[in-house]
């Protein structure tokens, strides 16, 4: 087959999910104005388009972006080096390991950000109370992925290292290290979305913040076609977010 | 009969296993020499300890009876001297080629250009140049096994110690790659020492082969293989090839055969109960 | 040297169940983390109400557990009980029905994409990404939809749970290994009898770690949901507690809740080894 005609057929199931999509919005479109569908619970998707424009003028979007970016980044950042500090520190010694291992697993499981309330008290309402909850929720992924890398190298490759005459610490930074790198960046990419989806939530929860705020102050205006299109921000910023952090892994990952 | 000093002396190993179903002896007394240059197969059937004794020898393994010299040095760890190429995949993905083949170099503080130069020697020993820059998982897996071998040679090891190297190779990259390894071997006059369940592979590349037993190994059969130097893989269609692998298959067979019985008794036996 | 070897193991549990090292660790561990919490407690550094000293909240969790301050009906007669397990079993409704609902579409859903390539390829990227979106920002909208009773929560949960579960039942399919179809259709099997007796059977790993993660992002979103706007349900408990600065109070229905969860998710996890 040409390789026109592959990308042809390739893209065909692309263009049907986007055309039912579509289809999907032009309908309720006309079934609202029909008066099928009550414009006051759904909005009609014309409205929304054009109160796009008004959110960015009027709300402030790009601060609101920044804000949230900012506090994912930060999290982001404080998960990272806690976590792999974590994970490599209780990697090392495997009684250590064994006994903590399945109880941080166990907290992964548990719903942390409902401790939020709790966290309001300690640092009002700031970001820092945001910032904090994402770094406590999404530490856990970070850590075990950490561990789960360093701990199912090869035995091939530690053989190596040993036939090799390598010293301990050559053996951990040469090739411990270096062969958990790619679990680890799952671990971390994990821990990112985990702390921007409760970042978000959280924002949205206390009204504080940037897009998450900007949702539920809508919300509390009863503007409805506002808090959809703030709900379609939300949805993009986080889209976004996730595709970065897949190619961001991609590109480190070069022999994958 | 070799008559020059041997390089690396094996005495009396005994190499015994604590399992569930008690005391294993993998290896019962195994006693032999390898001189400089020569290369040496110890072949058997699986559960003969082979791998047991590549470990000893090679120094990853210890809690055993008897001792392994290499120049008259009592080896305690992973000698200097010996060089190790492993059964499985053992690459750095995360390296390129040259990377990998000059990791040893790295490890012994050579600066990057020279270690560079010389990994690219090596690289084009093995043939693969024009590789340097590749990660192995862009290479066959015969190509990655060759990457490992360069890797091993560049460290220049006195001995060259090999487990079933292309265990994972189908048979036509098999002789293909044990003719690499023969024109190296002869390039560089490398003692090695083979461990192989594969006959054909063993006589193609030998100058001696140990035959061992089953568990518990010993030494069951020591056997000089007489064919023309310098070799290549065209002599596995010669006469006395296939005299040679009647031979060491006939002592090869019996061992084998005791290997599948035992190991169905042990299974049977579980599921009767 | 004459020893004999050791193939390694790891130290079963069933070894050594009270010295062995690693309960020993833990023990040593608890215990201080406890101590320095009464350390910090006591020395007021945070605000005393912040981190309260462990007999508060103990006394706060036995309150909360065992002194009967609602009244029930059930059958006709009057019950009192601790309110806290009349809003324990609102949640755990709410969280079961969204599983329920969640559970079963998603399934469906990703049996046909994991089956039929064309139909995955159109839509399957859609569900990939909006998988990690903040579910909770959809509430207004669940609450314009179904009122600001149970439902809305309910709603919450089933968004929050169908994601993981298509996404997993879908990727199960596909790792079936495809002989087992064709023995499937080998024996002319119709298409009920290839779900329960082929698909089902052969992806019960993937689809329970997809109801295990389904089962959690549900719970998250029920309650996250009920801190919002509710007035029953854990959720709900726990902002009462923060409105009324009843700070062991809070910590007890967090540590209540966090228990329970943990233990689902473990006893998940043990049903789904066999």
């Amino acid at each position: 087959m040409s390789a026109g005609a592959t990308i042809r057929r390739e893209a065909v199931p692309v263009v049907f999910g986007v055309a039912c999509l579509l289809a999907l919005v032009a309908l309720i479109e006309v079934l609202i104005r029909a008066g099928l569908i009550n414009p006051f619970i759904v909005p009609k998707p014309s409205d929304i388009v054009m109160s796009f424009e008004r959110i960015i003028m009027e709300e402030n979007i790009l601060p609101r972006f920044f804000l949230t970016c900012g506090e994912a980044l930060m999290a982001s950042l404080m998960l990272s080096v806690a976590g792999i500090s974590i994970g490599v520190l209780l990697h090392k010694s495997r009684i250590v390991r064994l006994a903590t291992e399945t109880w941080i697993a166990a907290v992964a499981s548990a719903p942390l950000v409902l401790m939020y309330p709790l966290f309001l008290v300690i640092f009002g309402r700031s970001a820092w109370t945001i910032i904090m909850i994402a770094f406590v929720a999404a530490l856990p992924p970070v850590i075990l992925k950490t561990l789960e890398g360093l701990s199912s190298t090869r035995p091939v490759l530690i053989d190596v290292g040993r036939s090799f005459k390598l010293t301990p610490s050559q053996l951990y930074w040469k090739i411990l290290f270096p062969s958990a790198l790619p679990t680890i960046f799952v671990g971390v990419r994990l821990g990112m979305i985990f702390a921007l989806i409760n970042i978000v939530g959280v924002e949205f929860l206390i009204n504080f913040g940037g897009l998450g705020q900007l949702v539920n102050e809508l919300a509390e205006r009863y503007d409805l076609p506002g808090t959809y299109a703030a709900i379609c921000f939300v949805i993009l910023v986080s889209v976004l977010f996730f595709i970065g952090t897949e190619r961001i892994e991609r590109w480190l990952r070069p022999g994958t | 009969m070799p008559a020059a000093d041997p390089i690396l002396v094996v005495e009396n190993i005994v190499k015994r296993f604590e399992t569930q179903d008690g005391v294993l002896t993998a290896v019962d007394d195994v006693s032999f020499n390898v001189v400089p240059g020569e290369f040496l197969s110890v072949i058997g059937p699986s559960g003969c300890g082979k791998s047991t004794l590549f470990n000893v020898i090679g120094g990853l393994m210890g809690g055993y009876d008897g001792r392994v010299t290499v120049g008259g040095e009592t080896i305690r760890g992973p000698h200097a001297s010996i060089g190790m190429i492993f059964q499985e995949e053992s690459t750095f993905p995360w390296r390129t080629v040259i990377d990998n083949v000059a990791f040893p170099l790295e490890i012994a503080g050579m600066g990057k250009a020279e270690r560079i130069e010389r990994g690219r020697h090596f690289i084009d020993l093995v043939g693969l140049n024009g590789f340097e820059r590749r990660y192995p998982a862009e290479l066959s897996g015969g190509m990655r096994q060759r990457v490992s071998m360069a890797r091993t040679l560049a460290s220049e090891p006195k001995i060259l110690l090999m487990d079933e190297p292309f265990a994972a190779l189908d048979e036509q990259t098999r002789l293909l790659l044990g003719d690499k390894v023969l024109q190296i071997q002869q390039d560089l006059k490398q003692t090695t020492l083979l461990i192989t369940h594969n006959l054909t592979e063993a006589v193609q590349l030998s100058d001696r082969i140990l035959v061992m037993t089953y568990r518990p190994g010993k030494l069951k059969r020591l056997v000089e293989i007489r064919l023309p130097r310098p070799r290549t893989s065209e002599i596995v269609s010669s006469d006395d090839f296939g005299r040679y692998v009647a031979q060491i298959w006939s002592d090869l067979r019996e061992e084998a055969t005791k290997g599948l019985k035992d190991d169905e008794a042990r299974r049977g036996g579980e599921k009767s109960s | 040297m004459a020893q004999t070897g050791h193939l390694t193991r790891v130290p079963a549990a069933a070894d050594e169940p009270w010295l062995n090292p690693v309960t020993r660790l833990r023990i040593i561990i608890l215990v201080a983390i406890i101590g320095t919490w009464e350390l910090v407690a006591a020395s007021g550094w945070l605000l005393r109400d912040v981190v309260p000293s462990i007999l508060t909240i103990g006394r706060a969790l036995t309150e909360l557990l065992g002194h009967p301050d609602l009244k029930v009906t059930l059958a006709g007669h009057a019950l009192w009980i601790p309110a806290f397990y009349w809003h324990l079993y609102v949640t755990i409704s709410e969280v079961v029905v969204a599983l329920v609902i969640g559970g079963t579409t998603g399934l469906a859903i990703g049996l046909l994409l994991g089956a039929n390539p064309f139909l995955a390829k159109a839509f399957e990227r859609f569900l990939y990404y909006l998988g990690p979106t903040p579910k909770i920002v959809f509430f207004p909208v669940m609450i314009m939809w179904f009122g600001v009773g149970p439902e809305s929560k309910i709603a919450m949960g089933t968004m929050s749970c169908f994601f993981p579960i298509v996404l997993s039942a879908a990727a199960g399919m596909r790792q079936i290994e495809s002989v087992l179809i064709r023995v499937g259709r080998s024996f002319r099997l119709n298409t009920w009898q290839m779900v329960t007796k082929i698909y089902l059977p052969a992806m019960r790993e993937p689809i329970v770690n997809g109801v295990r993660l389904g089962m959690g992002v549900a719970m998250i979103g029920t309650l996250l949901a009920e801190t919002k706007l509710s007035n029953k349900g854990i959720g709900f408990m726990v902002i009462d507690a923060y409105n009324t600065f009843d700070m062991p109070r809070m910590y007890a229905v967090l540590l209540t809740l966090f228990v329970i969860a943990i233990g689902a998710n473990t006893l998940v996890g043990r049903a789904s080894r066999g």
